[in-house]
């Protein structure tokens, strides 16, 4: 149905419009969270419905029909009736969902802070193996029979043989002509990468410290899902010592106690060493702490790794620091003046919300 | 448009023996015509409203993309689709299995049936596939003509006012002999189009107006459509696309009245037909899951089926004429007609209500007479607020002044200013409405981009209990 194609087609474009338009709201707002899907993201836009007159919702009263007493609540879980229905002429709800592909999102994103695109490098190319059907057999399943070659190969012997009628002319091939089709593999360049969301869960991380994490990690993911065909996503939170955690965990974990940045610039190395060597993965590692460390000593052991392991080894280190009410904010000092002249390390303040825009971009904004 | 061999030999068959005994039962209806698709083409015509010819707009691809959803996650499933046209057109979708063809298509008799023979359908357009394709043909030259987006703003500003004309007006003219608006023969259209088509849509533009603008109405009216229609100072084409819209929303204006009739009467008949010998006896058992779904109800819901087939059914216990109500009433008159204290507690009907002590929706203890009221007063007016233009020339500024009907429901206000000032911008003018709200009376001002909300004292003026609304 050709027709409904397009009249779809301009109520995403109205969509897209909005959302372009509300980017900033949604760039500091947890409200996208958790509505990912592989290829889409499921955003409600409020509005996109006529204003029209419609009753409010000040009485709430209303029929219905079935068993219950007075004073039983109706309004427990309400489904939908049964199936059947004719047309439409229902008021839809007034807010819809609707799937936005992520390479659009990041488009937005994109377009929105000003993001250059990630330069790809040349050594970390890695091949995948993709199919075509390209090659030839002699044997193979029927629907994949070549009737070109098929048929050439008992032209050939039909002629080859003396068996060739110009005034009759029949040709039947037989076993040995046939030809099939046959998947061959190719190699397809692909590039990896591979992100490291490290938090500090100490004590001082609170609830809003957390969500401010949660949105700047969304962003990320969704730009860099767009820079590179495959993209693994490690989270690692730590507080005196590091773990890997599912990311269910991540966005939810509270943990107490104090704090240890080194166990887990230690954990994300060891990752690096094992599993995403640096000559297959772009690596990307983020931490987000409120900036208190366990101890001068530690901060220092921390510096040696960047400076040392970590940093040779990655596309680029971002540190981005959460304001909150216990932190003090001295390890992103620490490595402003420790590590100046290395340009692979980003750091970046977030006091509020507000600030997620302006990290992102900082974090992004270099095209490594 | 019958198009050859759209049913499968066996579905075609099947159709002619199931018209049979609905023509036996005593149904009647125009020729019906049965298209077999798959539900994806089934859900872009739904999304259409019935009409695959339809003008383009993006409210139909909203529709069509929350139908498809709907349909992939397994959460709703159009099982058919009937429009009221003549010949009746029916699409089925080919992904039923053939007991629910045979139910839809008997359910589809019942319709159609309902379509001929109910007194509000008869006022309202026979060839609509035809007048459709038209609109849709006049929208798109407009497009071409005035560009996308200067058409798609106006014909959306046109749509979100579509509630606002008098639903009774056509049978209001057919009762009184006068010709109905809209309605003409077959050879003053053909001549009219031809017409239409001979001339650019821009030269009609530069041509003087050919009909004046009819004067401001005598009295208030419900027809706010039609006055803007005729009564605003806008562009040709802009008149044009106003009154599509006014008679599309007068062709739907009576399924929204009689849904429950209508579902009700389809649903008795499917029933009744199928068990007539239409079913095979290894099919009962589905018939009656299918069936059971179709007209299950859910706390805090009305299910149209199930009000419906329950009506109807004790109406025939009760020895009144079935092919009487259903071509006398609608959902308003007919439950005021058929339900009494007996129905109200067979049906375990009840009224919800909120209760501000616990914060939830709970059932009210059960009275018939509060249940009958409270059903009465949610259905009339076809379900939509009562808006009434009350002045053309408020205050001697020609400023519009709107009266809502209230009843005790308050309306969105915030909705309803947004609405105000598009009205205002095409009216030129400041556009007001008169509410109410918390108890009091509201006046909403319109002017010039901005919204204005002033408390006016006493509001009783806009108090509306509704004609007949008393039960018992």
């Amino acid at each position: 149905m050709f027709r409904i194609e397009r009249d779809r087609a301009r109520f995403r474009e109205i969509v897209r419009g909005k959302l372009r338009q509300d980017l900033r709201k949604y760039l500091s707002s947890t409200e996208l969270i958790g509505r990912r899907g592989d290829k889409a993201v499921s955003i409600p836009i409020p509005q996109v419905e006529l204003p029209r007159f419609r009753f409010g919702d000040n009485s709430e009263r209303g029929v219905g029909q079935g068993e219950g007493e007075g004073g039983q609540p109706v309004d427990g879980d309400a489904g939908e009736g049964g199936g059947a229905g004719g047309a439409g002429d229902q008021e839809g709800k007034h807010i819809l969902e609707v799937d936005v592909d992520l390479a659009d999102l990041a488009e937005m994103l994109g377009d929105e802070l000003e993001l250059p695109d990630i330069q790809p490098r040349g050594d970390r190319l890695l091949s995948s193996e993709g199919g075509r059907y390209s090659g030839i057999r002699q044997a193979g399943p029927r629907s994949l029979r070549h009737f070109r070659r098929t048929y050439r190969n008992a032209l050939k012997r039909t002629i080859a043989s003396g068996a060739w009628d110009s005034a009759e002319p029949r040709v039947v091939p037989v076993r040995d002509d046939e030809r099939f089709r046959w998947r061959r593999n190719c190699p397809r360049p692909e590039s990896s990468a591979v992100i490291f969301h490290i938090m500090d869960v100490s004590g001082s991380m609170g609830r809003e410290q957390k969500d401010v994490v949660r949105i700047k990690a969304f962003w990320i993911d969704t730009w860099l899902r767009s820079q590179y065909q495959n993209l693994e996503v490690v989270y690692v939170v730590h507080d005196a010592v590091a773990k890997i955690v599912d990311q269910q965990t991540f966005f939810h974990l509270r943990e107490s106690g104090g704090t240890k940045i080194s166990s887990a610039y230690e954990l994300c190395l060891d990752l690096i060493r094992e599993r995403y060597r640096p000559e297959e993965w772009n690596i990307y590692p983020f931490h987000y702490s409120d900036g208190d460390n366990w101890s001068a000593r530690d901060t220092e052991r921390c510096v040696g790794i960047l400076r040392d392991e970590i940093l040779p080894r990655v596309n680029q280190f971002c540190y981005g620091q959460v304001k909150s009410a216990y932190g003090s904010g001295q390890f992103k000092k620490d490595l402003d003046s420790s590590l100046v002249d290395e340009e692979r390390l980003v750091t970046a303040a977030v006091d509020d919300r507000e600030g997620i825009p302006d990290a992102v971009r900082a974090f992004l904004g270099s095209g490594r | 448009m019958r198009r050859m061999g759209s049913l499968t030999a066996e579905l075609s068959d099947l159709s002619v023996a199931i018209e049979d005994v609905a023509r036996d039962s005593g149904l009647d209806f125009f020729d019906v015509s049965f298209e077999l698709l798959d539900a994806r083409d089934v859900n872009a015509i739904a999304s259409y409203g019935g009409f695959p010819v339809r003008y383009p707009s993006w409210r139909f691809g909203m529709e069509y993309e929350r139908l498809e959803k709907g349909y992939r996650f397994g959460l709703s499933k159009i099982y058919e689709l009937v429009i009221n046209n003549d010949p009746t057109y029916a699409y089925l979708v080919s992904s039923n299995s053939l007991m629910e063809q045979k139910l839809v298509m008997a359910h589809v008799f019942g319709h159609a049936d309902f379509f001929k023979h109910n007194v509000w359908f008869q006022p309202t357009e026979r060839q609509m596939v035809d007048v459709m394709a038209s609109h849709g043909t006049r929208m798109r030259r407009y497009v071409d003509a005035f560009g996308q987006d200067c058409v798609e703003r106006f014909l959306d500003l046109a749509l979100a006012l579509d509630t606002l004309i008098d639903p009774y007006l056509p049978v209001r003219h057919l009762r009184g002999g006068a010709p109905v608006e809209g309605r003409e023969d077959h050879l003053s259209r053909a001549k009219r189009s031809l017409d239409r088509a001979c001339s650019s849509p821009v030269e009609r533009r530069l041509a003087p107006v050919g009909r004046a603008p009819a004067p401001a109405p005598g009295g208030p009216t419900f027809d706010v459509l039609g006055f803007l229609a005729e009564g605003a100072d806008l562009d040709e084409w802009q008149r044009d696309v106003l009154r599509m819209v006014r008679a599309e929303a007068h062709y739907f204006a009576p399924q929204r009245m009689t849904k429950i009739m209508n579902e009700g009467w389809a649903s008795f008949w499917h029933s009744r037909i199928l068990t007539r010998g239409v079913l095979e006896v290894e099919e009962i058992v589905d018939f009656a899951d299918c069936h059971s779904g179709a007209t299950a109800t859910a706390p805090g819901q009305l299910n149209p089926y199930k009000l419906g087939i329950d009506l109807f059914r004790y109406a025939e216990e009760k020895g009144m004429d079935l092919f009487e109500l259903r071509a006398l009433h609608n959902d308003v008159s007919f439950i005021d007609a058929v339900v009494d204290e007996e129905f109200a507690e067979r049906s375990r009907l009840f009224v919800y209500a909120r209760n501000s002590r616990t914060g939830r929706t709970e059932v009210v203890p059960r009275d018939w007479r509060e249940i009958k009221e409270e059903l009465l007063r949610s259905l009339s007016w076809g379900g939509l607020p009562r808006i009434e233009l009350a002045d053309v020339d408020h205050d001697g500024r020609g400023e519009l002044l709107l009266r809502h009907h209230f009843d005790g429901r308050e309306l969105q206000l915030d909705q309803a200013g947004e609405l105000l000032v598009q009205l205002a911008s095409l009216w030129g003018r400041p556009v007001h409405l008169l509410t109410r709200e918390e108890g009091g009376g509201r006046r909403l001002t319109a002017d010039g981009g901005e919204v204005r909300l002033v408390e006016v004292p006493g509001g009783g003026e806009t108090i509306d209990r509704g004609e007949g609304l008393r039960a018992g």
